[in-house]
């Protein structure tokens, strides 16, 4: 069950997001999703793959990547907390999108007993960070997972599947290698991300340029979120939003921050070029518009948690219609009722 | 990029002046802010070049604060 994903990583390495699933020599890969050419309907190609991966590989190979890492360590350490809520123990566990392994530094060995982390980035994988417990490195794509059905008991995602193409294929995708009874924890930016950011670029662009270019990419609303968890066939799901606002000295700040967590824009209908002159009246209308009392302009990151879990006999299920016992009429009688059974 | 990417550097360590030379321009950039912010209420539309006026004093004063450091750093 293991070997699949260890055969598969001299073969993985020569292989890029443009290189089709079902062209992998390796024998043993099994991706019973069916392959790229029937992709969902409405699968879009918005993001260049190819680009985000040299994007993360610079980001990765900065010579401070920490200074860079503050949100993803926040969040990695939120789902941390959710996997410590679950009462299991997950003898197999896999990161999706990993980065720098943001998550496993926060679990321990007595509740993960072995952790498989994939990166589109090598680089990002190689100056992973120290964690007790023992990984496994895979350089693989959150599109085409090269793990075979019901493998892990635990698949966990920090903030990595908003880069992703066919969102829906991927969360098929983690619900295919979990195993039943298998639990998926995951988190994305939301829809609200960078939203002063965002209102800033158009605004200034607008006046300056007389029309404007998205700069900032698209999320997933909510209702989405839910919708795509149940339709990749995830029970009992849970979705939360949380907002981290952080504070930068301007404009200027935020995007260099940005570019340095691997963040910067590779969608294809970007824009080549953003002006200088744009530049500078987006930073003075986000100055003027978001300003905080001390001088400091705050940029909004909404976060969605979501927690899957794939299909077991042993999960409650919703009760047979025609079962009930007790009428809801009843509701107030209900004390009455319960005292009446603990005197006998 | 290039290989030892002597060019991005230098690109980018006049970029990262940018900050400061806009904070020697508050006021003009307040008042660019302002114009722009006001087409954004209900019964405002933003066109190109609504606030140029705006612009042109912040991007003068923005131009000498970088001749001022110039002069004055190296």
């Amino acid at each position: 069950m293991l070997r699949p994903g260890l055969l598969c990583r001299r073969w993985l390495r020569r292989w890029d997001a443009r290189v089709p699933a079902e062209n992998l020599s390796c024998r043993e890969v099994a991706s019973g999703i069916p392959p790229l050419g029937s992709t969902s309907p409405g699968a879009l190609n918005i993001f260049d793959r190819a680009l985000k991966r040299k994007q993360k590989n610079w980001a990765a190979q900065q010579p401070e990547p920490m200074r860079f890492d503050y949100l993803k360590e926040e969040v990695g350490s939120q789902i941390a907390d959710r996997v410590y809520d679950i009462a299991r123990d997950f003898p197999l566990a896999l990161d999706v999108g990993c980065g720098r392994g943001y998550i496993a530094q926060h679990l321990n060995k007595e509740t993960i007993g072995k952790f498989f982390q994939t990166d589109i980035a090598e680089h990002a994988l190689k100056n992973s960070l120290e964690t007790e417990i023992p990984t496994v490195s895979v350089l693989a794509d959150e599109e085409f997972l090269p793990f075979q059905e019901n493998t892990f008991d635990l698949v966990v995602s920090s903030l990595s599947l908003h880069w992703v193409n066919d969102l829906p294929r991927a969360l098929e995708q983690i619900h295919y290698v979990l195993k039943p009874d298998g639990v998926f924890v995951g988190a994305m930016f939301g829809g609200d991300t960078l939203y002063e950011l965002r209102c800033s670029l158009q605004l200034a662009e607008t006046e300056r340029e007389g029309g404007f270019s998205p700069h900032i990419s698209p999320f997933t609303a909510v209702n989405d979120l839910g919708h795509l968890l149940g339709r990749a066939g995830f029970n009992t799901l849970t979705v939360d939003t949380d907002e981290i606002q952080v504070n930068y000295p301007g404009m200027f700040e935020l995007m260099e921050d940005l570019q340095g967590m691997g963040e910067s824009n590779c969608s294809w209908n970007r824009k080549a070029l953003l002006h200088r002159d744009t530049m500078l009246a987006a930073a003075a209308v986000y100055r003027e518009m978001y300003r905080n009392s001390d001088g400091s302009v705050p940029a909004t990151y909404q976060i969605y948690h979501m927690i899957g879990w794939k299909y077991h006999d042993s999960q409650a299920r919703p009760a047979e219609r025609g079962s009930a016992t007790m009428s809801f009429g009843e509701l107030g009688k209900l004390n009455l009722m319960s005292q009446g059974k603990k005197s006998q | 990029m290039s290989a030892n990417g002597a060019v991005w550097r230098r690109v980018r360590s006049r970029f990262r002046a940018f900050p400061e030379r806009l904070a020697a321009c508050e006021a003009e950039a307040v008042a660019y802010g302002k114009c722009v912010q006001a087409s954004t209420t209900p019964g405002g539309r933003l066109s190109k070049d609504l606030c140029a006026q705006e612009f042109e004093a912040l991007r003068s004063c923005f131009v000498a604060a970088a001749k001022k450091s110039l002069k004055g750093g190296s």
